[in-house]
């Protein structure tokens, strides 16, 4: 009998412990070493300060950067700190920053006002440029040819007004290119995306129509085309969307640029504030990027979309890490040091990281603005 | 006329039973299907080295997804099965039959309530108002109070099976009520009780949505720490790398889906022998 | 025979507490998640009134202008929440999926309870009840990689070619997601629930009944049909509740296969769209960039709609299902 009230008591007992340490709630104290000790062998070579774990949530199109370039150069670097990232779109890497739930929210987008207002210790720090791309699928188009578009016309397709590939406005920008005669499927981010963000501004910037109904938003109201127009979590999944979908157009982060035009996917070369029709380049990124860093204030929120000058790609924007000031000690520290390395240009700003992505070192003058704000991280 | 009238009742039978067994044959055929689906494209592109490698880049292992499932299911299963088999037994033993009714009926609605409500309702309440950030326990908690319900259900069934007398007899040894049931009533109902416990515990295995916003998703394998870390998990590989335009992420969705299944099924099938030696037994 | 002593009978009574504290768990997470989520949906009840039910348009507004106050809440200018279409998507792939998986699996269960027999009966059974132990993910990649193509290749075309002088059914088969997909993947998720019980009910239908029929000369599909099926109908109507219900709050598997239709009733069987549970899973972070927490708060009145119908559905079932098990063991006796 006493064996069966002590087996009870002991199931009570471990559901009672279960739920008080439920309860304690900040047991993030207790070590985690188990976190640091796998996959690479850290043994050797190690500093003196405690293991710490980063997370990381957000922008699908800043992921490749972090997950395959920057996480295994920083690890060799700096073996104790473990970083976490995942590709969720960058509404949620905001979300989640501003809750706490991660330590970097990474974003295409910068806060609203309003978010700013509510949660004044929230930076949002410019890691590097980046840029978009509107891409297509269609069968016969050669890989080398790219089509020219405009935002009024890419706004009009997504609205539905242009129906067509070969519609006349389309048409107009492309003479000479045979254009099929086939219906457009329009395909846009599911997901609360930065991405969504950027396109929606360059349609804003350049079809009033737009601009009074659908503003901008890492969140559109998407017009409804029917079975012509589809959702997709991510940019991974607007590629694979794209590729499975004939005569379909979406828009999609340039770190991506290899993987779609690997998939058959072509890219348009889209008319910029001067009438000009440009491709995403390093020089025409660099030029949107230069015309505006004069612009960028001292929280460093500001769109480099439909920058002016002849040269400029019209779909361009800092990668934002988005982070809260107060942190708890170890993590400040190592969160200050990861961000700092991520700006030099001789650390996650060179070359041999940028380039396989696609995006641009910050301009130099830029770079001190982004400093600043990293040293306001603090516990 | 008569013959006609027999041809045509002949020819209704004929076809009733025809779209009978061609409705049988589409149900198996899309089971085969699909499991052969999965399979195939889990065992061509699963490699043992999956199995002790974390996920990392667009690929990797499923290390941390396969701890971080069994980690989630293991502290669920140590909250819910306590919780669900004493609840069972205080509906079945215990409670009065107004009482027992409306714990049933609850019960039912929570079973009913979907998972994506349990998990909003997990990420509103522990993620953010707790404060525990996507965390195992946040996690583990969601999926509790999924797993409760059955096991509840399962405990109570299979104790109301246990005939009236052994408990008669039981307390006519002088044995108190719990005694009655720690030491006599629950050895006739342990096969379903545990019925219930495993199915608890593939239905876990399986479950997405209350995980998506309570657990998070990490690359390493899962630590001790029950908040503020967060953790792993087979289906959120699934739902996530399927949709990545490479191969190598393909194959990790493909392998991890193959996992589930192959586990998902193979406690299935323990739990259909389990039930069927009980009742070869009992009959 | 000895008397319980003093201690056994306080152990008695702390079991009996602690059991019944267990056993209290399911009703407090049902009040609690009720009450949390009705709490949470008042602000957008008093925004957007009954229009949450009625409007089309699902916008979080420009959260990057300035706020607006309306009926004492304030929110993104232009934010409106209308969840008609969800609404609509969930009624309307759960129902299509009720209306494929209801004959085949009452078929399926026919043969299951009185075609086949022995060890090839109990292959059957064991295979469609794995089926429900399948996860929803899988179902959902199942979806994607299998049925989509399948889709738009064969039965799009087929159903354009056959049916398509009914307007619902003809338009372009599109990607192969959407209301089609959803209802053929949920279908197949709840035939397992849908069979399991119709065969159990079948088994139970007294010999002499039967016997009966074939004794006034029926063949044996018209005792089937004239005499089992009407015999367990309350039952197999409780079965579909709970299936129907389980279709309804699905929430991977659609988010998967529907095309996360937006802003728009479905045209065709063809159209994308998203149910409830999946713009809850879909919207969640996207809502949580709202500085006002209004898209939050709509996101838990969908939560309570969604909570509200299956929980209706479900009790529906159980009241059913207990009705004809009671009406089915009085016939055992007679």
């Amino acid at each position: 009998m006493k064996w069966n009230r002590k087996q009870w008591a002991g199931l009570t007992a471990s559901a009672a412990v279960l739920v008080t340490l439920a309860g304690c709630g900040s047991g993030a104290g207790n070590s985690d070493t188990s976190n640091a000790a796998n996959s690479t062998d850290n043994s050797t070579s190690s500093a003196s300060s405690a293991p710490v774990t980063l997370n990381e949530t957000g922008s699908s199109l800043l992921y490749p950067l972090f997950n395959s370039q920057w996480i295994p150069a920083y690890k060799s670097v700096h073996p104790n700190v473990t970083i976490n990232a995942a590709s969720t779109g960058s509404g949620k890497g905001i979300s989640d920053a501003v809750a706490g739930n991660v330590q970097i929210g990474a974003s295409d987008a910068y806060m609203s006002d309003a978010l700013v207002q509510q949660n004044p210790s929230m930076l949002n720090i410019p890691l590097a440029i980046s840029a978009q791309q509107i891409m297509y699928n269609i069968p016969g188009l050669s890989a080398d040819k790219h089509l020219n578009l405009s935002g009024d016309v890419i706004a009009k397709i997504y609205m539905g007004e242009i129906k067509q590939w070969n519609d006349p406005a389309i048409a107009k920008l492309n003479p000479g290119v045979s254009l099929p005669n086939q219906p457009i499927t329009t395909i846009h981010r599911s997901d609360s995306s930065g991405d969504t963000f950027l396109f929606s501004q360059y349609l804003s910037d350049t079809n009033s129509e737009w601009n009074t109904k659908y503003k901008y938003n890492t969140t559109i109201s998407w017009p409804s085309l029917g079975n012509r127009s589809i959702g997709a979590k991510g940019n991974d999944g607007v590629v694979t969307q794209l590729a499975n979908t004939k005569y379909s157009i979406g828009y999609v982060g340039i770190s991506w640029l290899d993987k779609a035009t690997a998939q058959g996917l072509g890219y348009a070369a889209l008319q910029n504030k001067a009438g000009k029709d440009v491709l995403p380049t390093k020089d025409s990124i660099a030029a949107a990027a230069n015309a505006m860093v004069n612009q960028v204030p001292d929280d460093e929120r500001i769109s480099l979309v439909y920058a002016p000058g002849d040269n400029s790609y019209p779909i361009v924007n800092f990668e934002y890490a988005v982070v809260n000031s107060h942190q708890s000690g170890d993590v400040a520290q190592a969160l200050k040091d990861f961000l700092q390395w991520a700006i030099q240009p001789n650390g996650g700003n060179s070359s041999q990281y940028m380039d396989p992505v696609h995006f641009l070192p910050l301009p130099s003058s830029v770079e001190p603005k982004s400093e600043a704000q990293i040293n306001k991280i603090g516990s | 006329m008569n013959q006609s009238r027999r041809l045509r009742r002949k020819l209704g039978s004929w076809i009733g039973f025809g779209g009978s067994w061609l409705a049988t044959a589409l149900v198996l055929f899309s089971l085969v299907d699909m499991v052969a689906t999965i399979l195939w494209h889990g065992v061509l592109s699963f490699r043992p080295a999956m199995l002790w490698t974390v996920t990392s880049g667009n690929g990797g292992g499923l290390e941390n997804a396969i701890l971080g499932t069994l980690y989630l299911v293991f502290l669920a299963v140590v909250i819910s099965a306590p919780l669900g088999i004493l609840g069972g037994i205080f509906v079945s033993e215990f409670a009065g039959s107004r009482l027992a009714s409306v714990i049933r009926f609850c019960t039912e609605g929570l079973s009913g309530v979907p998972s994506i409500v349990i998990g909003y309702f997990g990420y509103l309440f522990m993620v953010i108002r707790w404060g525990w950030e996507f965390s195992t326990l946040a996690g583990s908690l969601a999926l509790t109070v999924i797993m409760v319900p059955y096991i509840l259900r399962s405990t109570e069934a299979s104790l109301q099976q246990v005939p009236h007398a052994l408990r008669e007899a039981a307390w006519g040894l002088g044995m108190t009520k719990s005694q009655a049931i720690t030491r006599v009533i629950w050895k006739s109902g342990a096969s379903g009780i545990i019925t219930g416990v495993l199915l608890a515990v593939a239905i876990g295995l399986g479950e997405t949505a209350p995980l998506l916003y309570t657990a998070g998703w990490s690359m390493y394998n899962p630590s001790l720490a029950l908040t503020h870390h967060q953790i792993g998990y087979l289906t959120y590989v699934v739902w996530t790398y399927i949709d990545m335009p490479y191969n190598e992420s393909h194959a990790l969705a493909y392998s991890a889906a193959c996992v589930l299944l192959v586990v998902i099924l193979f406690i299935h099938l323990v739990l259909r022998t389990l039930v069927q030696r009980r009742w070869s037994r009992t009959h | 025979m000895r008397a319980a002593s003093r201690a056994s009978k306080t152990a008695d009574i702390w079991f009996r507490v602690v059991a019944g504290l267990c056993a209290s768990t399911p009703v407090l997470f049902l009040v609690v998640i009720g009450v949390v989520v009705l709490i949470d949906s008042i602000p957008v009840i008093r925004y957007m009134g009954w229009h949450f039910l009625t409007g089309v348009n699902w916008d979080l507004g420009d959260m990057y202008g300035n706020m607006v106050v309306r009926n004492g809440v304030s929110a993104p200018a232009g934010a409106t929440y209308g969840a008609l279409p969800y609404i609509v998507g969930t009624l309307a792939s759960s129902v299509l999926a009720m209306l494929i998986a209801i004959p085949v699996s009452v078929c399926t269960a026919v043969i299951l309870a009185y075609r086949v027999h022995g060890p090839v009966k109990s292959v059957f059974s064991i295979l469609v009840e794995l089926l429900a132990g399948i996860p929803s993910v899988v179902f959902g990649l199942w979806g994607m990689v299998v049925l989509g193509p399948w889709i738009v290749h064969d039965l799009g075309p087929a159903i354009n070619r056959v049916l398509g002088f009914i307007p619902f059914l003809r338009g372009s088969a599109g990607t192969g997601l959407g209301l089609l997909n959803s209802a053929l993947v949920l279908a197949l998720m709840v035939v397992p629930i849908l069979t399991a019980t119709t065969r159990d009910l079948l088994e139970q239908v007294p010999v002499l009944y039967r016997e009966g029929g074939i004794g006034l000369g029926m063949t044996d599909w018209e005792v089937i049909r004239r005499i089992c099926l009407p015999y367990v109908k309350d039952g197999l109507i409780g079965a579909v509740a709970l299936g129907w219900g389980r279709a309804m709050g699905e929430t991977m598997a659609v988010l998967m296969v529907g095309g996360s239709g937006m802003n728009a009733l479905p045209h065709t069987i063809f159209s994308p769209i998203s149910t409830m549970a999946s713009v809850i899973a879909n919207q969640l972070d996207s809502a949580l960039t709202d500085a006002t927490h209004l898209a939050v708060h709509a996101l838990a009145e969908l939560a309570l709609v969604l909570m509200v119908l299956t929980l209706i559905t479900n009790w529906l079932a159980r009241i059913l299902v207990q009705r004809s098990s009671k009406t089915l063991r009085e016939g055992v006796r007679a």
